[in-house]
């Protein structure tokens, strides 16, 4: 009840007009650098940062939130309309938004899904940041390594949902991604591998070069190959009506959305895992559930899955940073960094030194996810247009996108490079039919599994008892070994009851 | 000839310098006048003017105090909003304030190969950009540089050090360990005791605490975590034993009574509530561990020694303000310890030294 109280006079804190103007600024910066691939809310909170200098904390924090917030709904914009992610968390968006967009040409129907389901995701998100707030950051204090390594494993399994047709390819590709994530800097010893004897190398393959590359820029090279097969483009006239969504529709979207906003607000409290984790995982998670359309081919269920999850972790993060002053992403960190700048401290005694600030926080999340949800509406039928200008005219356009994109991530050269190489990498993948996403999600988590692991192993002093004497991490250990054996279990029954009427 | 010969083995020298002294150097020969100092002077000069076009007015003439005439890059190699970026930004913003002097300041992260690819670039700069190419540097920085790559402090120009911090060992107050007393009679007693921490600065403070008291890492095993915020987290789920950290970033937890501090690494207590841990000496037969962590900036090694000491006294005007003390140093909880060029340079080299010595790297 306590809680309630101190979210209204967080709310009575927002509605001052000056919170309330810096919100919807916020959320439309946020919705801006969402959809420019390449800043994402990091970049965005960083450059929005030294802004906010003049501010008071309140008002500052509450701008920067709205940013971080309204960012999730932006990276789909790019994701659906272009198949470029707009950042890092909005990949397996592409992987149902683009083909609903163009190959079904429901490019606003897609949008609004997305969007509907970030808002639903983001309400479950922010309702248990608000009802069980500090308690949410001692959960994520649970997970040792042990504990992130058995759910890693877990998690890995999962690309068997992502496949395709063919297992041998799929393996092939996830092995692809973990050998890709390997580059760089040894995790625990500092030592740099596989470099190759290159400074760039030694810092690894920027993710978001690499996923511009390998899915936006692999399919400009398609469209290219194909640019005299399939001239026509769609032409029937995008209006708000013809891009709502029938009843049926948010009916559809609905139960993955709820499932994948609890999903990613946990992931979103764990250490180290941020919203980009929980869009995989959330996209994982409905693999098993029936859709309309398989997924990959333009389900709305699939976009619905990872867009609801990304921005429930978003809310799910703040949990930790606020409750413990642990950033739980790298976005968290700049806000953290901005928290000292306006001479508060973050830290365990923050909800009883400042209340006025943490909970004004979070009760502009609500209001964030609001103003998103609507200005993301209202600019909907203006962004669908993007999908009729001809193909000679988009091609120019998008590699620009690709190159300024893959360029602003670390404002160099290098990433440009990563970016053209894995668009080659990805369009030949593309071409024989490897998928791609359990490549990226090999590449995202596989450096985590191995760090924890290793932490894990240093802690047991090389025993594997540590995975299954801690009750967190059997449970997980168990699902995962539930998962694996289920299909061979159903389909030994389905052969025993064929044989036994005989 | 030995200037010239200084210039030859300097690997750094650029192509274009190179051409310009090979000119030089065949000029000499076919005068034959090496031992005329004003003519070699003559040639020398005209030699600059060669090879550089614009090879700084002051480079020529040591004398000359330095200007800043165009845009001044400073490079950072860590992401926007981390600590080496706030450190800089907090020095840019205040010579902007203050007006110290005109030329716009561009702050650039570079965060290619972990740093080291901005570190390098910086290194070579050279011709009038040289003169106008800071780079933040620290000893999280030198650390992985000198470990995993062959530039060297060397080849930087050193121009201040803006502030110091040292570390502590903490643990919760629910911990097995109460005390460091309680952490040595453990490890005796043949128990192994887990250390979390972040990278660089505090895996030497680590090798250095473990080599003062003479134990295997198996005895006190060391688990890496990307951030000081991470190693915390860690402890505080009591998924390590005992956690080293700079005293800004446990200080709130220290207040709210989470975490106890059990060890001071340096070479005398802190003060305030972090003054209840003893330092290494206090606790038998030791020696105080003390490793400083320190912040500071550098320039390229064709940086001229006019523009270095005009850097390094900027540097000094930003350590004087009031600014500086109240909103960065009290802010984070460092200790401000200016030390100008000449100190800046000799303690670098002597600290690159110590670590490859400790590091057995050649």
């Amino acid at each position: 009840m306590e809680n309630i109280l101190m979210l209204f006079s967080g709310f009575s804190t927002v509605f001052a007009f000056n919170n309330l103007a810096a919100c919807l600024f916020g959320a439309l910066m946020g919705l801006i650098v969402g959809a420019m691939p390449g800043i994402g809310s990091l970049a965005g909170c960083a450059l929005l940062l030294p802004l906010t200098y003049k501010f008071n904390p309140t008002t500052a924090i509450i701008m920067l939130g709205a940013v971080y917030y309204a960012n999730m709904y932006g990276g789909a914009f790019s994701a659906i309309l272009l198949n470029i992610p707009g950042d890092s968390p909005a990949v397996m968006t592409a992987v149902d938004g683009y083909p609903m967009a163009t190959t079904r040409g429901r490019p606003g129907q897609a949008l609004f899904v997305s969007n509907i389901s970030s808002c639903i995701g983001g309400f479950i998100g922010i309702l248990i940041l608000t009802f069980t707030g500090p308690a949410l950051a001692e959960i994520g204090l649970a997970f040792g390594p042990a504990e992130m390594t058995s759910l890693l494993l877990m998690a890995m399994t999962s690309v068997g949902w992502l496949m395709g047709e063919s297992p041998i390819k799929g393996v092939i590709a996830t092995l692809l991604g973990i050998i890709l994530a390997n580059i760089g800097m040894d995790t625990l010893s500092g030592s740099p591998r596989f470099n190759f004897g290159s400074l760039y190398l030694m810092g690894g393959i920027p993710f978001i070069p690499f996923v511009i590359g390998s899915v936006g820029f692999a399919q400009i090279i398609k469209i290219m190959e194909n640019r005299n097969a399939d001239p026509q483009k769609l032409n029937q006239k995008l209006t708000i009506r013809s891009s709502l969504l029938s009843i049926k529709e948010f009916r559809r979207l609905l139960p993955p959305a709820i499932r994948s906003g609890f999903l990613g607000t946990f992931v979103g409290v764990l250490p180290g895992a941020g919203a980009t984790t929980a869009a995989f995982l959330g996209y994982a998670a409905q693999r098993p559930f029936k859709s309309e359309e398989p997924l990959g081919t333009g389900a709305v269920e699939g976009i619905a899955a990872c867009e609801a999850a990304n921005n429930a972790a978003a809310a799910g993060a703040f949990a930790p940073l606020l409750a413990l002053g642990i950033p739980g992403s790298g976005t968290g960190a700049v806000l953290l960094g901005g928290l000292i700048m306006w001479g508060l401290t973050p830290g365990p005694l923050l909800f009883t030194k400042s209340p006025d600030f943490a909970w004004g926080l979070i009760a502009s999340l609500y209001l964030a996810n609001l103003c998103a949800l609507f200005i993301a509406a209202g600019i909907i039928p203006f962004l669908v247009k993007i999908l009729s200008v001809p193909i000679k005219l988009m091609i120019p356009l998008i590699t620009v996108v690709c190159f300024v994109g893959a360029y602003s991530s670390s404002n160099s050269m290098y990433g440009v490079l990563v970016m053209l190489l894995s668009g080659v990498l990805g369009y030949i993948l593309d071409k024989h039919k490897y998928p791609l996403a359990p490549m990226l999600l090999a590449f995202v988590l596989a450096p985590m599994l191995e760090s924890n692991m290793r932490k894990a192993f240093i802690i047991s002093q090389g025993s594997l008892s540590i995975f299954v004497t801690r009750p967190i991490s059997l449970v997980f250990l168990a699902i995962m070994a539930a998962l694996i054996l289920f299909p061979v279990i159903k389909t030994a029954i389905k052969r025993i009851r064929k044989e036994s009427p005989k | 000839m030995q200037i010239l010969w200084a210039f030859r083995c300097n690997p750094l020298r650029t192509r274009t310098q190179a051409r310009g002294f090979q000119v030089v150097e065949q000029a000499l020969r076919r005068t034959k006048m090496k031992k005329n100092l004003p003519v070699l002077a003559a040639f020398l000069l005209a030699g600059c003017l060669f090879s550089g076009g614009q090879q700084s007015p002051s480079g020529a003439d040591p004398g000359k105090p330095f200007e800043p005439t165009r845009n001044v890059e400073w490079i950072v190699t860590s992401n926007a909003g981390g600590g080496s970026d706030i450190f800089t930004r907090a020095i840019s913003d205040i010579i902007v304030k203050e007006g110290f002097f005109q030329a716009p300041i561009l702050v650039t992260n570079k965060t290619d190969g972990g740093g080291e690819v901005g570190r390098a670039q910086t290194a070579g700069t050279s011709g009038v950009l040289a003169n106008h190419t800071l780079l933040t540097f620290n000893s999280g920085d030198l650390m992985p540089m000198v470990k995993n790559t062959p530039n060297r402090v060397e080849n930087f120009k050193p121009i201040g050090i803006m502030a110091v911090d040292k570390q502590l060992i903490f643990v919760t107050p629910d911990s097995k360990y109460k005390t460091f007393q309680a952490v040595l009679k453990a490890v005796q007693a043949g128990q192994k005791v887990v250390m979390g921490g972040s990278k660089g600065d505090d895996i030497a403070t680590y090798d250095l605490l473990r080599s003062e008291l003479k134990w295997t890492e198996a005895q006190m095993p060391f688990i890496t975590y990307d951030s000081t915020n991470d190693a915390l987290t860690a402890i505080l789920g009591k998924h390590v034993d005992i956690v080293i950290s700079k005293p800004a970033a446990a200080a709130e937890y220290v207040e709210a009574g989470k975490l106890l501090p059990i060890l001071a690494l340096a070479i005398e207590r802190y003060t305030g509530n972090l003054s209840s841990a003893p330092t290494l000496s206090e606790l038998g037969n030791y020696k105080n561990v003390e490793l400083p962590v320190w912040r500071g900036v550098v320039g390229p090694a064709a940086m001229s020694p006019a523009a270095q000491a005009y850097w390094s006294g900027i540097l000094k005007k930003v350590s004087e303000t009031e600014t500086w003390k109240t909103n960065y140093l009290d802010k984070f909880k460092l200790v401000g310890e200016y030390k100008n060029w000449q100190e800046a340079t000799e303690y670098m080299t002597q600290y690159q030294k110590d670590y490859m010595a400790a590091q057995n790297i050649k």
